[in-house]
C-alpha cells in the first residue's frame, strides 16, 4: 500500500487518506467476510455440513480404543442434541423461520427461471445465462448460501432481474441415476456352481476392503482398486457380479460400456466423469462396468471421429481409475470376454490390481452346475446326469443352463410332467449343434 | 456385516486341515468338564485347535486362526461379564486368555491382547508377554486408551504402561507417564533404577519443561557435584541461556517496539483513532505489547535500550510517561523483557525499588516475581526480595508483592510463603484487591494440592465478606484462587463444593461454577460437561455471572483431548447461537482456551465473525484471537479494525493486547505448554478477561501478567554430553496417529529438514534425521541430549 509509515505519530495522513476514511464513514453496511472460494472438490468439506462434521476417530482398526473414541463423540452429541432440544422449547422459533420463509418466497417471485453459473465476479454479483438467449451480470441475493455456488452449477433466476434467487441441488446425470441399482439382483453367491477361487479373489479384492480396511492396514498393503474378470462368454462373470451386487450393502452402479459411447463429442468421457463422481459421494461403492471391451480397445490410428471418441471415452476412464484424485471406497469390476483386445493402460497394476480368470468349468463345477439347475425340475428317475458331466465336450456354465432349459421345453412339448433322460440328450445334442456352428455333434468322430 | 468374510473361501481349506493331530486337549477337558458348560467346551476346543494352526507353519493357516481368535475374544468377554454377574468361577476362562494374549502379541496385534486383558480385568498379564519387539506399541496404545477410559481404569492402564516401560528401560517414557499420573513416587523410582548419568540429566530437563518442583536426595543421585548439577537444571537456571542461544539462532535478537508491530495491519485505524484513545491507554498498550513482544530477550526499544545511551534517563522516561497505575505495568514489563533471567532481571529492576511513587515499586515487586517465573533459586531472592513488602500499608504495593509471589512461586508448595500470605486472608482491614490477589497467588503457589489449610482460609475469606464486597468483580477471584487449589483433582473436591454451598447467594452460583470446572480441568469428563452445559441452558437475567465461568469450563474439561476438544468446539456454536449475553461473551474466550497457539482453521473463522459482533464486549474476542494466534507466524487482523475502532474506545485496548499477544507469534518463541501451572495462569487471565470492564479495563490491567506463568518456549534445542549446544539436522513435521497401526509408520508428515535449533508449533513433531546421534528422549522438545551413536559410520 505504501503507507506504512503513518504510524502512531502522525495526526492527519495525506489528502488521499483523508478522502478514503470519508468514503468509508458513509459506508455504513458492510457486507459480510467472504467466504473462502469453494469449488467442486471442497464441497464435500466446506459446504453446509461442514459444522456438522464430525472429528474423525484414527485407528481404524476395530479395537477398544476406536469404541471408546466413537462412545465420546456420541456422549458429547448426546449433549448437544439435549441442549438444542432444550433451547428450542424454551425458545420456539417455528413462527419466526415461517414467516422468514415467506418473506424468502416473495423475494424470488414466481416463477423462477432456471440458468447457469458462468462466473463469479464478486461475492454479490455474478454472470449468468439461462438456456437461451445471452449472458447477464446480475446480483445475488444475500440469502442464497455462496459456499455452494460454484461456477457451472444449476441456479433458480427471479424471472424479471434475473438475480440468482437459490440453487438447484441436484445435479446428477440422468443417464448416470439410472446406473444405479436400487433393487438387488436375485443370484447371490450360492448360485454359483464352483468358481470357488474366482469368488474369493472379488471378494478380497471388492467387498472387504469396503467392509474390513483395518485388515489391510494391518498388514499395511493398499486395497486393489479394481478387478478386471474374463473368460469365456457363458462362464459366469455377470452372474459373479450380480452375486457381489446381491450380498454387498454398498451402492452398486453398473454400466454396459456400450452405454459409454455418447452421440455427441465430449459426452462419452463427460458420462464416466459423472459416473465416477456418483459413486464418490455415493461411496462405498461398487461400479461394475460390463463389456468393457466396447470401448477399452487398444489404442491405434483411429480414421473416424467416432473412434476417436471412444478412444478418449477410454481415456477418461483410465484416469478415473487411478488418475490424480485418490477415489478410496469406490470400486472398480470390468468385464469382458476378449481381455487380449484391451489397451494395456488400462490393465496395469493400481488401476485393475486382479486378473480373474473364468475357465470353462472342469467336471466337478459341471456336475455343481447341473445340480443347480435341475434342483427345481421334476427329473424322471431313468436321467443320469452324470453322463453329461463326464462328457468331453466342453460346456459353458450357459450351456448347462441351455441345455436344461431345452430338456424341460422337449418335455412339455410332449405333455410329460416329467424330463427324462432322452430329452437331457436331445438338448445336449441341440445345444451343441447350435454351438458348433451347424455342425452336428459326432459327424466327424 | 459379515464377521468372517472370507469364510467361503476358507472353509475349503479348514476341512482339508481340520485332522491336525490334537496333542493334549484331551487332558484339560477332563479336567473341568464338571464346570464347563457345553458352549464353553466348544470354544475351548475351537481354541486349542486354533492355537495348534497358528503353530503350523503354512502361513494360509495362520491367518484363518488369526480371523477366528478375534471372534473368540470377543466371546470371551462377553463370557466373562456373564460369569462376573454369576459369580461363576473365571480359571479355565484365564487360561484361555493367557493363551489368546501370548498369540496375539507374538502376531502384531497388541490392540486386541490389550482390549481383551481391559475386558477380563487383568492387565498384569501384558508384563509378562511384552518383549522388546512390541513394547512400544503396546505402549503407545495404552497410553492412548487411558484418555478415554473412565475412573480408576485409566491410572491402572497408565500404571501398566509405566511397568512396560520401566522393564524395558524406556526411563524417558516412563517419566512422561510418571508426570502425567502425577506420582512423584514413580519419578524417585526412575531415578534410582537409572544409572546413567546422562539420562537423568535428559530426566531434570523433562523435570524442569514440566516446573515440577523436585528435590533429589542422594538416593537418587549418590554423587554430590552430579547432584548440584542435575538440581540445577530441574531448577530451570539453564532456561534463559538456552532461549538466547535459539534467539541468537534464528536471528530475532533485534528488539522490536511497538510501532513495528502494529503499523502493517492499524494503518488505517491509527489515524481515525488516534482521537478517541486517550494517551495514557495508548502509552500502557504499548507497555504490554512491548512487554509480551520481547519477553525473555533481555532487551528492548523502551525500558532497556536508551539507558545504554543516556545512563537510564530516557527509560525513566517511558515508565513515566504512563499514568499512575500504569506505571505498575510498566515497571513490570520490565520483568518480562527479562524473563527468566533473574540475576540481571534483578539488577535492572533494583533502581525502581527506591523510587517514592508506589506503583513503581509495586510495578518493580510483580517484575522480581515474573523474572523468577518457573525458576528456582537456592537463595530464594524473590522471596528475600518480595517478603518485605508483604505487609506495606500501601495496597498498591501489596498487590504488586503478593501477585509477584504467586508468579515466582506457582506450584512449588512453598511453605513459607503460606504463612506469610494466609494471614493476609483473614485480615479484617485488608482491602477486597489485596485480599483478592492473595487468594489467587495461594491458588497458583499450591495449584493442583488440594492443600487443606489454603482452602480453609480462603473459605472464611469468602464468608467474611459484606454482601456488597462479594458483588464486587474482584471479589470473583477468591473462588478462582479456591478452584486452583484443585485444578485436575477431581473427585477431591466434593468436600469443599459441599461447603461452598453456604455461601452467600451472589457468590454461591459462581464459586460453585469455579471448582466445577476447575477441578475436572483437563480430564475430558462428559458428565461434567453435561452439567456445565445445563447451567449454560438456562436463561436468566443479567445480575447472574455465574454463566461465564461455565462457559469457560466447558473448555477446561474439553481440552484434554482431541475428540473432547473438536466437540466442545462445536458445543460451543450452539451456544453462541442460543446463548444469552454473558454466555455469548465468554464463548470466545473458551474458544481461546481450546484452540491456545493452535491457529485452527474454523475456530479463526468464527472468531472472525464474533469479531463483527454488535455487542462491543464480544469483542474480547481479540485476545482470544490473540491467544489461538499465538504460534502462527503471520498476522491475519482484518480491515474491519477501523470501524471498531471508532465504535469503541475501549476495543482499541484489546487490539494492542491481540497484537502484543500476536507479537509472541512474530517471533514464533513462545508457546503455551499444558502443565498445571500453564493451565492456571491461562486460567486466572481468562476469568479476569469476563469481566473487562472492571478488571482489565480498570486498575488491574497487570493481570495479564499472569499469562506468563503460561509462557514456555516452543523450541528444540540439542546438546552434547556437556550440554554444550550442537547443531544436527531434524525433520519437523506434522504429527500422525500412529496409534494401533502395525509395522513402523511414518510418525510425521510433510516435514522439512532443519537444524536444530528449531521452533515446534502445535502439532509438530521433529525426529532426527542423523544417524549419527541418539537422542536421549523419545519426544523431541525442550532441550534434548544427544549422546553419539557408537555404530554410526561416515559415508564416503
Amino acid at each position: 500500500m505504501g503507507q506504512n509509515a503513518s504510524g502512531l505519530n502522525r495526526p492527519g495522513g495525506q489528502p488521499g487518506d483523508r478522502k478514503s476514511d470519508g468514503e468509508k464513514k458513509e459506508k455504513k453496511y458492510e457486507p459480510a467476510a467472504p467466504p473462502a472460494r469453494v469449488g467442486r472438490k471442497q464441497r464435500k468439506q466446506k459446504g453446509p455440513e461442514a459444522a456438522a462434521r464430525l472429528p474423525t476417530v484414527t485407528p481404524t482398526t476395530k479395537c477398544k480404543l476406536r469404541l471408546l473414541k466413537l462412545e465420546r463423540i456420541k456422549d458429547y452429541l448426546l449433549m448437544e442434541e439435549e441442549f438444542v432440544a432444550n433451547q428450542e422449547r424454551l425458545k420456539p422459533q417455528e413462527e419466526k423461520t415461517e414467516e422468514d420463509r415467506s418473506k424468502v418466497d416473495d423475494l424470488r417471485g414466481s416463477p423462477m427461471s432456471v440458468g447457469n453459473l458462468e462466473e463469479l465476479i464478486d461475492e454479490n454479483h455474478a454472470i449468468v445465462s439461462s438456456s437461451v438467449g445471452p449472458e447477464y451480470y446480475v446480483s445475488i441475493l444475500s440469502f442464497v448460501d455462496k459456499d455452494q455456488l460454484e461456477p457451472g452449477c444449476s441456479i433458480l433466476m427471479h424471472n424479471k432481474v434475473l438475480s440468482v434467487v437459490g440453487i438447484l441441488q441436484d445435479e446428477v446425470d440422468p443417464m448416470v441415476s439410472v446406473m444405479k441399482v436400487e433393487k438387488a439382483p436375485l443370484e447371490s453367491y450360492a448360485d454359483i456352481g464352483g468358481l470357488d477361487a474366482q469368488i474369493q479373489e472379488i471378494k478380497e479384492a471388492v467387498e472387504l476392503p469396503l467392509t474390513h480396511p483395518e485388515l489391510y492396514e494391518d498388514i499395511g498393503i493398499k486395497p486393489p482398486k479394481g478387478v478386471i474378470l474374463y473368460g469365456e462368454p457363458g462362464t459366469g462373470k455377470t452372474l459373479l457380479a450380480k452375486a457381489v451386487a446381491n450380498s454387498t450393502s454398498a451402492t452398486f452402479l453398473r454400466v454396459v460400456g456400450s452405454e459409454l459411447i455418447q452421440k455427441y463429442l465430449g459426452d462419452g468421457p463427460k458420462l464416466v466423469r459423472e459416473l465416477f463422481r456418483v459413486a464418490d459421494d455415493l461411496s462405498p461403492s461398487i461400479v461394475f462396468i460390463d463389456e468393457i471391451d466396447a470401448v477399452g480397445t487398444k489404442r491405434y490410428d483411429a480414421h473416424s471421429g467416432g473412434e476417436r471418441e471412444i478412444q478418449r471415452t477410454m481415456l477418461e476412464l483410465l484416469n478415473q481409475l487411478d488418475g490424480f484424485d485418490a477415489r478410496a471406497d469406490v470400486k472398480v469390476i470390468l468385464a469382458t470376454n476378449k481381455i487380449e483386445s484391451l489397451d494395456p493402460a488400462l490393465l496395469r497394476p493400481g488401476r485393475i490390481d486382479r486378473k480373474i480368470e473364468f475357465p470353462l468349468p472342469d467336471i466337478k463345477t459341471r456336475r455343481r452346475i447341473f445340480q443347480i439347475h435341475t434342483s427345481k425340475m421334476t427329473l424322471a428317475d431313468d436321467v443320469n446326469l452324470e453322463e453329461f458331466v463326464m462328457t468331453k465336450d466342453e460346456f459353458s456354465g450357459a450351456d448347462i443352463k441351455a441345455i436344461c432349459t431345452e430338456a424341460g421345453l422337449l418335455a412339455l412339448r410332449e405333455r410329460r410332467m416329467k424330463v427324462t433322460h432322452a430329452d437331457f440328450k436331445k438338448a445336449k445334442e441341440k445345444v451343441m449343434f447350435k454351438k458348433k456352428e451347424g455342425v452336428p455333434e459326432g459327424l466327424y468322430m | 456385516m459379515d464377521p468372517e468374510p472370507s469364510n467361503t473361501g476358507a472353509s475349503a481349506r479348514k476341512e482339508s486341515t481340520v485332522k491336525v493331530p490334537s496333542k493334549d486337549p484331551k487332558k484339560k477337558d477332563e479336567k473341568k468338564d464338571e464346570d464347563l458348560s457345553e458352549e464353553d467346551l466348544a470354544l475351548k476346543q475351537q481354541l486349542e485347535l486354533y492355537v495348534e494352526r497358528v503353530q503350523d507353519p503354512d502361513p494360509g493357516l495362520q491367518r484363518v486362526a488369526l480371523e477366528s481368535m478375534r471372534n473368540l475374544a470377543g466371546e470371551i468377554a462377553q463370557e466373562y461379564a456373564k460369569r462376573q454377574n454369576e459369580d461363576a468361577p473365571i480359571d479355565d476362562l484365564m487360561d484361555l486368555v493367557q493363551q489368546i494374549v501370548a498369540f496375539h502379541m507374538k502376531h502384531n496385534a497388541e490392540p486386541e491382547a490389550v482390549d481383551l486383558l481391559m475386558e477380563v480385568e487383568d492387565l498384569d498379564l501384558l508384563v509378562e508377554h511384552v518383549d522388546k519387539t512390541n513394547y512400544k506399541r503396546t505402549c503407545l496404545y495404552l497410553t492412548a486408551a487411558a484418555k478415554y477410559l473412565p475412573g480408576p481404569d485409566d491410572m491402572l492402564v497408565l500404571d501398566i504402561a509405566y511397568t512396560i516401560y520401566l522393564k524395558f528401560e524406556e526411563y524417558a517414557c516412563a517419566l512422561q507417564i510418571a508426570l502425567f499420573l502425577d506420582n512423584l513416587q514413580y519419578v524417585k523410582q526412575i531415578f534410582t533404577s537409572c544409572n546413567d548419568l546422562l539420562q537423568k540429566k535428559q530426566f531434570c530437563f523433562i523435570l524442569a519443561r514440566h516446573e515440577v518442583a523436585f528435590e533429589l536426595d542422594e538416593e537418587m543421585v549418590p554423587e554430590d557435584d552430579d547432584r548440584e548439577q542435575l538440581q540445577e537444571i530441574i531448577n530451570n537456571s539453564k532456561l534463559s541461556e538456552g532461549y538466547l542461544t535459539l534467539a541468537r539462532d534464528i536471528e530475532v535478537m533485534e528488539p522490536k517496539s511497538p510501532e513495528d508491530i502494529y503499523k502493517a495491519h492499524l494503518l488505517d485505524g491509527r489515524v481515525s483513532a488516534s482521537g478517541t484513545v486517550d494517551s495514557a491507554r495508548q502509552n500502557l498498550a504499548a507497555t504490554f505489547v512491548n512487554a509480551f513482544v520481547n519477553a525473555g530477550f533481555g532487551q528492548d526499544k523502551l525500558m532497556t535500550a536508551p539507558s545504554e545511551g543516556s545512563s537510564g534517563s530516557s527509560s525513566a522516561n517511558w515508565l513515566y510517561k504512563n499514568k499512575e497505575h500504569g506505571k505498575t505495568s510498566a515497571a513490570a514489563s520490565l520483568g518480562m523483557i527479562l524473563l527468566w533471567d533473574v540475576d540481571s532481571g534483578l539488577a535492572q529492576l533494583d533502581k525502581y525499588f527506591h523510587s517514592n511513587d508506589s506503583h513503581v515499586v509495586a510495578g518493580a515487586l510483580l517484575g522480581v516475581g515474573i523474572v523468577n517465573c518457573g525458576i528456582k533459586n537456592d537463595c530464594d531472592p524473590a522471596l528475600a526480595l518480595l517478603g518485605e513488602y508483604i505487609d506495606k500499608e500501601d495496597s498498591s504495593i501489596r498487590i504488586g508483592a503478593i501477585m509477584g509471589l504467586g508468579i515466582a512461586y506457582a506450584n512449588t508448595q512453598n511453605e513459607q510463603i503460606r504463612n506469610r500470605l494466609t494471614p493476609i486472608l483473614s485480615d479484617a482491614k485488608a482491602s477486597l484487591d489485596v485480599i483478592a490477589f492473595t487468594a489467587i497467588s495461594l491458588g497458583l503457589i499450591y495449584v493442583g494440592s488440594c492443600n487443606e489449610e489454603v482452602a480453609q482460609a480462603i473459605i472464611f475469606a469468602l464468608m467474611d465478606r459484606s454482601e456488597s464486597d462479594l458483588g464486587e468483580p474482584l471479589a470473583k477471584f477468591l473462588p478462582l484462587g479456591l478452584g486452583l487449589l484443585y485444578l485436575g483433582k477431581q473427585e477431591s473436591v466434593e468436600a469443599t463444593a459441599e461447603v461452598s454451598k453456604t455461601f452467600n447467594e451472589k457468590i454461591r452460583k459462581h464459586c460453585d461454577m469455579m471448582l466445577l470446572s476447575c477441578a475436572y480441568a483437563g480430564t475430558g469428563n462428559v458428565l461434567k460437561v453435561q452439567s456445565l452445559l445445563g447451567h449454560c441452558a438456562q436463561h436468566l437475567d443479567k445480575s447472574e455471572t455465574h454463566q461465564g465461568p461455565a462457559v469457560l469450563g466447558i473448555a477446561m474439561i474439553g481440552m484434554a483431548e482431541e475428540l473432547g476438544l473438536e466437540m466442545a468446539i462445536r458445543s460451543l456454536e450452539h451456544l453462541l447461537q442460543y446463548g444469552e449475553q454473558n454466555i455469548r461473551r465468554a464463548v470466545p474466550l473458551a474458544l481461546g482456551l481450546l484452540c491456545i497457539s493452535n491457529p485452527k482453521v474454523n475456530v479463526m473463522d468464527t472468531l472472525s465473525r464474533l469479531s463483527h459482533d454488535s455487542d462491543s464486549e464480544v469483542a474480547m474476542v481479540r485476545i482470544a484471537q490473540g491467544l489461538v494466534h499465538l504460534g502462527k507466524g503471520l498476522l491475519t487482523l482484518n480491515p474491519y479494525h477501523s470501524d471498531r475502532f471508532l465504535l469503541s474506545p475501549y476495543v482499541a485496548i484489546f487490539l494492542f493486547l491481540a497484537s502484543a499477544v500476536h507479537l509472541l507469534v512474530n517471533d514464533n518463541i513462545i508457546i503455551i505448554f499444558p502443565s498445571r501451572m500453564a493451565l492456571a495462569g491461562l486460567v486466572t487471565t481468562l476469568h479476569a478477561c469476563l469481566d473487562m470492564k472492571a478488571i482489565i479495563l480498570g486498575k488491574y490491567h497487570y493481570v495479564l501478567y499472569f499469562l506468563v506463568l503460561a509462557m514456555q518456549p516452543r523450541m528444540l534445542l540439542t546438546v552434547d554430553s556437556n550440554l554444550k549446544p550442537v547443531s544436527v539436522p531434524v525433520r519437523v513435521g506434522q504429527a500422525v496417529d500412529v496409534v494401533g497401526q502395525a509395522g513402523r509408520p511414518k510418525t510425521i508428515t510433510g516435514f522439512q529438514t532443519h537444524s536444530t535449533p528449531v521452533l515446534l508449533s502445535v502439532g509438530d513433531r521433529a525426529e532426527l534425521a542423523t544417524e549419527k546421534y541418539i537422542p536421549l528422549s523419545p519426544i523431541l522438545e525442550g532441550f534434548i541430549i544427544l549422546e553419539e551413536n557408537p555404530e554410526y559410520k561416515e559415508e564416503h
